[in-house]
């Protein structure tokens, strides 16, 4: 992923709901994948990360996975 | 009076600006999951007019649906502690004054049946975006249509033949 995943599809507000979306940016271990290997913009990855802390307090998405 | 119609005109307009991006909310709530499938909708049905009787107006929401939690959740209700690994997630979009959201927050703690819940500022229009993306995931690859290549093999003789003749005509 070198170009900016939300920005490619439109995606201009990041839900937290949308958990087929935030997973691709966990590895196996239900970690967010850093800034530098997702190759999104810095204001999306903040975005992304606050998602997907909103998503696991939900219990859609692990805390830690395996 | 002019003045007044004028002011009249201000203050409405200031109240749609206030009436976009700041004051749309979300709550997306868990309900214990030992609720059957028939009292679900009656507790979406009480939230929706808990909401209403704080001067909220809902923009869009969705009916709780029984999910696999990530992770196991602890619920103390009347000073037992339950764990659960199902829940019934939903979420309600709405208008509200900010300050009455907080009173919203307090009374939402105060329900039983819901085991956890989260109240965020948004904005009103649908985010979920999923279903329209996940297809265009793998990259298009332009393949050679059965076609082209018929025309490639017709053509390439041709050539040759062509080529052939120049040739023998440039070495005559």
């Amino acid at each position: 992923m070198k170009q900016d995943y939300f920005s490619a599809n439109n995606i201009k507000y990041i839900d937290y709901k949308d958990v087929s979306i935030l997973k691709k940016f966990l590895n196996p271990n239900g970690k967010i994948v850093s800034h530098k290997r997702t190759g999104v913009t810095s204001k999306n990855q903040r975005k992304l990360a606050l998602a997907i802390k909103h998503a696991r307090f939900l219990g859609l998405l692990p805390f830690v996975a395996r | 009076m002019q003045e007044k119609e004028n002011k009249e005109e201000n203050y409405l307009s200031f109240e749609e600006a206030e009436g976009t991006d700041p004051r749309v909310y979300e709550v997306g709530y868990l309900l214990v999951p030992t609720l059957s499938e028939e009292e679900t909708p009656t507790i979406y049905g009480n939230l929706k007019e808990l909401i209403s009787t704080f001067g909220g107006q809902s923009i869009s929401d969705e009916m709780p649906v029984m999910i696999n939690l990530a992770y196991s959740m602890q619920k103390v209700i009347q000073n037992v502690h339950h764990n659960y690994d199902t829940a019934y997630f939903g979420w309600i979009k709405f208008f509200m004054d900010p300050e009455k959201v907080l009173e919203l927050k307090k009374k939402m703690d105060l329900d039983p049946t819901i085991v956890r819940f989260l109240i965020l500022k948004t904005v009103k229009e649908n985010t979920i975006a999923s279903k329209r993306f996940i297809q265009r995931e793998v990259p298009r690859r332009k393949t050679p249509t059965l076609g082209e290549k018929e025309e490639g093999k017709e053509e390439a003789p041709i050539n040759k033949e062509e080529i052939d003749k120049e040739i023998d005509a440039m070495v005559a």
